[in-house]
């Protein structure tokens, strides 16, 4: 009967609160005939558990409540429309397939800031006014790093005949000009100056308007204008693939202030991420030009393969990546020895594939 | 909903996609107003609490960490809290209103009655703040048994738990409330501090 006793009493608390396995009753039961120990326990547990029931008086819990299932809720409009109130999603009508990872990462980096707001349950350590100030990547803090995405959409917003939200003289660098980085290099430390004498919330808010009048641009609804090639930041691409590099970026930024912060950021939903993997393949591509030792390469989850290089050798070596861990190769995250990878082949080919990428510099 | 899906939907919330939100309102939007409903007694409170709950799942998709628990618990014990922040405030009104001079009829009170309901309704308040304050590991098991009505094993199964830590956490749980219920109501948590 000790058994019995120790048994019982590891499951008296299930048992009051009606979350025995079936057939645990039959050993419950005729122990707490015999044992007044266990029933007076059990008493005591059950009585505990009755007061949480609430007053007899009180109107009838929904029938769901001690089923396993929860029947389905009453209706979803009305009570999800203060959260719809409270965060748009990030998809609005009309928004295009090339702009909806835009707007998915101004949404995800928007999610992530609101972490350092300070308010809310307090549940998660490390946030607070003085995470801003946290140092996330080059010399830049959170705040910092949210004034460069600002700079650096930019050019895309006055390409789209938006006004420029900053003071300034250093023109954006528009051009195809050798001399777009010099120039985007001062612009993007003029801007992060001046939103060094404001507010981290004005910064976000003028990245966030900026953000949010690029989507709301013609180009960002309609396939057709966005086919127009531009070239932005050294880059002739169409204007849809500029929003693309856009989400590639704001993406990146987030995941550096994540890793700063201890948040880990997820990657931009399937569809999302390979459209990012797609361009930057294309990107790739192009830049190693059609003289290169051909290379195979392949993005783990994708169906496509694709030659880099030259087509008319053998393959001489051939690459597998993760798609996160690609995008983070091309937004200059990780070295190109220090990728993860599947490599088979020729050392010295596979690797200028995995150098180019590296140099790609789009952030 | 497994753990993965749990991080698969966060994945969309944080993204802001909006049929993430209603999936998860329609996996555990039951489960919330039920809890709601059974600490406040009252469809309209549990109705905004529901509201609230969705509210802040979806506009701060970071504040649920799918590696430190499932999705259904982080909802049941928000939905807990919000509830019980509820009853606290709603007594404190009616304190208010009894210490006015023309209290007596000032409350059109959801159940009325002698004094023995008043006591219930405070022991009732008490037992749930102190549920709401217990550690979060505890606290899981609880919902997971007491309001989403799984049984120990499930519960164990469900958090990725030997099923002895389950009941052991049961019975410290309980054991704990069933001291609050001894002791007599802590003032300041009756202020609602």
């Amino acid at each position: 009967m000790t058994n019995d006793h120790e048994d019982v009493r590891e499951l008296l608390a299930a048992w009051a609160f009606g979350a025995l396995q079936p057939g645990d009753e039959r050993t419950v039961r005729p122990h707490l005939a015999e044992c007044a120990d266990c029933a007076a326990e059990a008493a005591r547990l059950r009585e505990t558990v009755r007061v949480l029931d609430g007053p007899p008086t009180a109107a009838p819990a929904p029938a769901s409540l001690n089923g396993s299932a929860p029947a389905r809720p009453p209706e979803t409009g009305g009570v999800l429309a203060l959260a719809l109130r409270s965060r748009r999603p990030a998809a609005a009508p009309g928004i295009a397939p090339h702009a909806a990872p835009y707007a998915a990462a101004v949404s995800g980096l928007q999610a992530l800031l609101r972490e350092l707001d300070g308010e809310g349950d307090g549940e998660r350590e490390g946030s607070g006014r003085g995470a801003w100030g946290t140092p996330v990547v080059h010399d830049w803090d959170v705040r910092d790093t949210v004034a460069h995405l600002l700079a650096a959409d930019e050019p895309l917003a006055l390409h789209l005949g938006l006004d420029s939200r900053l003071p300034g003289t250093a023109a954006a660098p528009a051009g195809a000009g050798p001399d777009w980085a010099d120039a985007w290099a001062l612009r993007t430390a003029e801007v992060i100056a001046h939103e060094q004498r404001r507010e981290p919330r004005e910064t976000v808010a003028a990245w966030a308007a900026q953000a949010a009048a690029l989507l709301a641009t013609p180009e960002a609804r309609d396939p057709e204008l966005a086919s127009t090639a531009t070239t932005l930041m050294g880059a002739r691409l169409p204007v849809a693939d500029h929003f693309t590099v856009r989400a590639f970026e704001a993406w990146i930024h987030t995941d550096d202030i994540g890793r700063a912060l201890g948040i880990p950021v997820p990657p931009p939903p399937d569809p999302h991420l390979w459209r990012l993997v797609h361009l930057a393949v294309r990107i790739l591509g192009t830049a190693l030009g059609p003289d290169a030792p051909p290379v195979l390469f392949a993005v783990t989850g994708g169906a496509e393969e694709w030659v880099l290089g030259s087509e008319d050798e053998p393959i001489r070596a051939e690459l597998v990546l993760d798609p996160v861990d690609f995008c983070l190769l091309v937004g200059g995250r990780y070295a190109p020895d220090e990728v993860p990878r599947g490599e088979t082949g020729d050392r010295e080919a596979a690797h200028a594939v995995l150098a180019r990428a590296a140099s790609l510099a789009w952030l | 909903m497994r753990p993965p899906a749990d991080a698969e939907l966060r994945r969309r919330l944080v993204y802001g996609d909006e049929s993430a939100l209603a999936e998860a309102y329609t996996a555990y939007g039951g489960l919330v107003r039920a809890v709601a409903a059974r600490v406040t007694h009252s469809t309209a409170a549990a109705e905004d609490v529901a509201q609230e709950v969705f509210a802040q799942l979806w506009t701060r998709p970071y504040a649920f960490d799918a590696r430190r628990g499932t999705l259904r618990t982080w909802l049941s014990m928000l939905a807990h809290r919000r509830a019980v922040d509820w009853v606290r405030s709603e007594a404190r009104h009616r304190k208010d209103a009894r210490a006015d001079d023309s209290a007596l009829h000032a409350i059109p009170d959801a159940a009325p009655g002698p004094d023995e309901t008043v006591v219930h309704r405070e022991r009732f308040r008490q037992l749930h703040s102190a549920l709401a304050e217990l550690p979060q590991p505890q606290r899981e098991v609880v919902h997971l048994a007491y309001f989403a009505g799984r049984t120990y094993r499930q519960a164990a199964v469900e958090l990725g738990i030997p099923e002895g830590t389950a009941k052991t956490r049961l019975r410290t749980a309980l054991r704990t409330l069933a001291e609050t219920l001894a002791d007599p109501p802590d003032p300041a948590l009756e202020r609602g501090a």
